[in-house]
């Protein structure tokens, strides 16, 4: 349902008095009588040039979108030739991909509850601290180091891990502070959402200070896996690339696969309806949610592992970057959310590389700001939920 | 007994007709008992031990006592005693759910009048007779005249709750505003030898007090979630700094400034709210706070050399009118910002009832409804980010003058966090509760938490605990606006002081509630 604002184009009539005998005042005749259009000569002549405009935009946003991007490369290839280009690809495609994995979970829990869960991002700054705690506490960080069969030991270790943590946090996030207010006005969990990630950032910054804290997973993972041309691919972002499209794929085919997968999209599309079939809504939910964290936290670690510290405020920003890449690819849709990260991480990474990088978080949040203005639905322009 | 004392912070919604405005008496009462503590341990609360009431009565009861100040002393002490423990003991009885008497309230009252005279006669011998040996062991220290005017605000604000309880239940806002509004005029006077209480008062309360009023516009009349309110904020601020500083060497007055201020934010009020008037609830919400990313980041980086990079811009003019040297204390800054907040507060108060403020209410409650009557949602949108976003330019000018610096550190998403709390806790659309939030939130997060450091420093060599000494309290800040946001939402919809509507919403709430179970209708 979209709801057209603007003055109505044909106002009521005023009720006549056709029979000639005056009708009986029920009403103030004054307030029904029609409003004449109080905006000027220029906004009027103008009014249609902006409506055209904006149809277009918003008709043709993802070839505009991709159009930009696409000479932002060309600009970057220009600037620094080949190698920068290369080395800024890499860069965008690690920066998208764990764009992707959180967007995922924005985009998993809107679709199935419409709540922009705000504490997304936070938990997966905390899973970031789990997964350090974690490693420190086993002493996984020696092991990783010391050899492949070490590595690949701490990696089985701490991803499982570090992942059932965040989504047991995700979990009770959900059944604390959101499962009571499912139906009240959409304000409500709204705040309770910003509430609990002020909540978690809070309590991050009181355990872990206010600085960068590094997480000695940095060197996990180290050396060149190939050279093309004067580009270095190093192992950790072939498996940064790697296990984020493993991961991302895994849950399309749970999505697709399990009874659960297909409980959690007959769940999105009509709640009560699911209710009817005899599913388990609450369980649903919870479990849409445990997943999502799940990913946020599969991302912290790789996160950690690629760029070796964490901070307590990490997961706000990154939290609205990765949501503007759901909503990119249409919330609700999960497809689309991964596929969106990837193309934030090219905003990201060559929209620096153009403005300078100081830019690039304020380029994300225009990006944001547009889409949402132009093309609420999503790049792919699928309508997945109703209330968009 | 959990259940019960819970039962203490919901609405009752049966009994309209007496128990709808009990909050504001026990407000009220609490404040009271909370000042008499105050004034009686205020030499510990300002970490000086140079004397007070309250440190020479102890003084004094350990000592002889002599003299007729002394005497007055140990009264008061049994007067505030009484109204400290019997607010704690009535609403225990309460809890359980045995009755507290009028007789009770009449003895409260009884001993509130006479704290108050004898607080004066204290006052009288303090300062204007100043003789010692009236005093026995009691001398009259650096704080002792602050002392006195907070004993005598506790005591007859305990007066006010106990002899008018009646007229406090009826008529809630009123009340508030006559306990309120003399500790705001007097509070300068009271507090003159803490001049960093007043920087308080006028650079938190006065400044927070005023965007939260403008953002109960956005929010609470309006409806619309704004997340990125310190936006407005910072560009009142940066239009204050630009135009009074050596940046760009032009001096304009205050009183232009905060025009100023106000116009340039509302003019970014509709011009950030126009394209997101399409969008509703959590994406305007996104969205906004977007917005209030961007302009800090603007300023940060400096854009076409106008704001000072991430330093800021520093040497604001602080006006100068003859006698009136605003540079020189602060109580200047918080008797203009009184000022001007109580124009706002009657300017949003008739806005509210106006014609406006009804088509605000059914744009919350109804967006396609409120279009079919014949608002222009367009205009009465924009109208509320406007007038919201010129409360908070206001405020940014005023601001920014206070403190002399603005940099992209003071607008960031924390304080836009800030702001939403005070609204959420004090009542969504209710200016008398949002006055009530900002009071409370500014005290705990800019004035006790920053001294809880210095408190607990002391604490702690003089008990001897050095873990005390270690915590960083204001790193709490951010877990007490979660807190604050969640427990109000979930405990509370509608804050402490609910608006009207939100309040019969409230009660109609079970109603629809058991209505939505059987349709199905979540």
């Amino acid at each position: 349902m979209t709801i057209q604002s603007g003055t109505p184009e044909a106002p009521l009539a005023p009720l006549g008095d056709s029979s000639g005998v005056a009708a009986p005042m029920l009403v103030d005749q004054r307030s029904l009588a029609p409003r004449r259009d109080q905006s000027n000569e220029l906004v009027r002549s103008v009014g249609p040039v902006i409506r055209v405009a904006y149809g277009w935009i918003s008709k043709h946003f993802a070839a505009v979108l991709l159009g930009m991007i696409l000479v932002a490369i060309l600009a970057t290839f220009k600037q620094g030739g080949l190698d920068l280009m290369g080395q800024q690809l890499r860069n965008a495609l690690v920066l998208g991909a764990i764009y992707a994995l959180v967007a995922i979970g924005y985009t998993m829990v809107y679709g199935i509850i419409e709540l922009i869960n705000f504490a997304h991002g936070d938990v997966f700054a905390a899973a970031g601290f789990y997964a350090v705690f974690i490693a420190s506490t086993l002493h996984l960080d020696s092991l990783a180091t010391g050899s492949f069969g070490g590595l690949l030991l701490a990696l089985i270790i701490v991803f499982p891990l570090s992942m059932i943590a965040a989504g047991i946090t995700g979990v009770v996030i959900e059944f604390v502070a959101y499962r009571r207010l499912r139906d009240s006005p959409r304000l409500a969990p709204l705040i309770t959402a910003i509430g609990v990630s002020f909540l978690i950032e809070g309590i991050m910054l009181v355990i872990e200070g206010p600085d960068n804290v590094a997480t000695n997973q940095a060197d996990w993972i180290t050396g060149t896996a190939f050279t093309i041309g004067g580009v270095s691919v190093a192992w950790t972002d072939i498996f940064v690339v790697g296990m984020a499209l493993f991961l991302m794929f895994a849950l399309g085919e749970f999505v697709r696969r399990t009874r659960l997968g297909k409980a959690m999209r007959s769940t999105a599309q009509d709640r009560t309806a699911a209710l009817l079939c005899g599913i388990n809504i609450n369980r649903t939910i919870s479990a849409t949610f445990f997943i999502g964290s799940a990913l946020a936290a599969a991302a912290a670690v790789i996160y950690s592992i690629n760029y070796g510290d964490l901070k307590w405020n990490l997961g706000f920003h990154l939290g609205i970057i990765a949501f503007t890449a759901a909503v990119l690819g249409g919330i609700g849709n999960i497809v689309g959310a991964g596929v969106g990260g990837f193309i934030i991480g090219l905003i990201y990474v060559f929209g620096g590389s153009i403005f300078g990088g100081e830019w690039s978080e304020s380029l994300i949040f225009a990006v944001l700001v547009l889409i949402l203005t132009f093309r609420p639905v999503g790049l792919f322009g699928v309508e997945v939920t109703t209330r968009a | 007994m959990l259940e019960r004392l819970l039962s203490l912070f919901r609405i009752d919604t049966g009994k309209r007709d007496r128990n709808q405005g009990t909050t504001v008496f026990w407000i009220i009462a609490g404040t009271a008992s909370t000042l008499l503590l105050m004034g009686w341990l205020l030499p510990w609360f300002v970490n000086d031990y140079s004397a007070g009431v309250g440190y020479s009565a102890q003084d004094a009861l350990v000592s002889s006592p002599t003299g007729i100040g002394t005497f007055c002393i140990y009264v008061m002490a049994v007067a505030m005693v009484i109204l400290v423990l019997s607010p704690i003991a009535e609403a225990i009885a309460r809890a359980r759910g045995s009755a507290f008497g009028k007789r009770a309230d009449r003895i409260r009252f009884i001993a509130a009048l006479v704290g108050l005279a004898l607080t004066a006669v204290v006052w009288f011998l303090v300062s204007v007779i100043q003789e010692e040996p009236l005093f026995g062991a009691f001398t009259a220290g650096t704080y002792t005249d602050s002392a006195v005017w907070l004993e005598m605000y506790g005591f007859a604000m305990a007066a006010l709750a106990y002899g008018a309880r009646d007229w406090v239940v009826a008529r809630q806002s009123v009340a508030f505003g006559v306990a309120a509004l003399p500790f705001g005029i007097f509070l300068p006077l009271m507090f003159h030898q803490a001049p960093d209480f007043l920087l308080w008062a006028a650079g938190s309360l006065a400044i927070y007090m005023l965007l939260a009023l403008g953002l109960n516009v956005v929010v609470g009349f309006a409806g619309l979630l704004d997340l990125g309110y310190a936006a407005f904020f910072a560009i009142g601020g940066y239009a204050c700094a630009s135009f009074a500083s050596p940046i760009h060497n032009i001096h304009l007055p205050l009183w232009v400034l905060i025009f100023l201020g106000a116009a340039v934010a509302s003019m970014f009020g509709a011009v950030l709210g126009a394209p997101t008037l399409r969008l509703r609830g959590d994406y305007l919400a996104i969205v906004t706070l977007g917005f209030g990313e961007i302009i800090p980041d603007l300023a940060t980086n400096n854009v076409f050399n106008l704001t000072g990079g991430a330093n800021g811009i520093s040497g604001i003019d602080q006006p100068h009118y003859g006698a009136l040297d605003f540079s020189t204390s602060p109580r200047w800054y918080y008797w203009s910002l009184l000022i001007v907040s109580i124009v706002v507060i009657v300017f949003l108060r008739n806005i509210e009832r106006s014609r406006v403020g009804r088509a605000w209410v059914a744009l919350r409650e109804d967006e396609v409804a409120a279009a079919a009557t014949g608002i222009n949602t367009t205009t009465t949108k924009l109208l509320a980010f406007a007038i919201g976003a010129s409360v908070s330019g206001l405020a940014g000018a005023f601001y920014g003058s206070i403190v002399s610096i603005v940099s992209p550190d003071d607008f960031s998403f924390s304080v836009s966090i800030a702001v939403l709390s005070i609204v959420v806790l004090g009542g969504i659309g209710n200016i008398t509760g949002v006055i009530l939030g900002s009071f409370i939130l500014t005290f705990v997060i800019f004035w006790v938490l920053p001294n809880m450091n210095e408190w607990t420093t002391t604490l702690s060599t003089t008990v001897h605990v050095p873990a005390l000494a270690g915590i960083d309290f204001s790193s709490y800040t951010f877990i007490i606006y979660g807190l604050a946001l969640i427990a109000m939402m979930l405990l509370r919809p509608g804050g402490l002081l609910p608006s009207r509507a939100r309040r019969i919403e409230l009660e109609s709430a079970e109603e629809s509630e058991s209505l939505a179970a059987v349709q199905g209708v979540a």
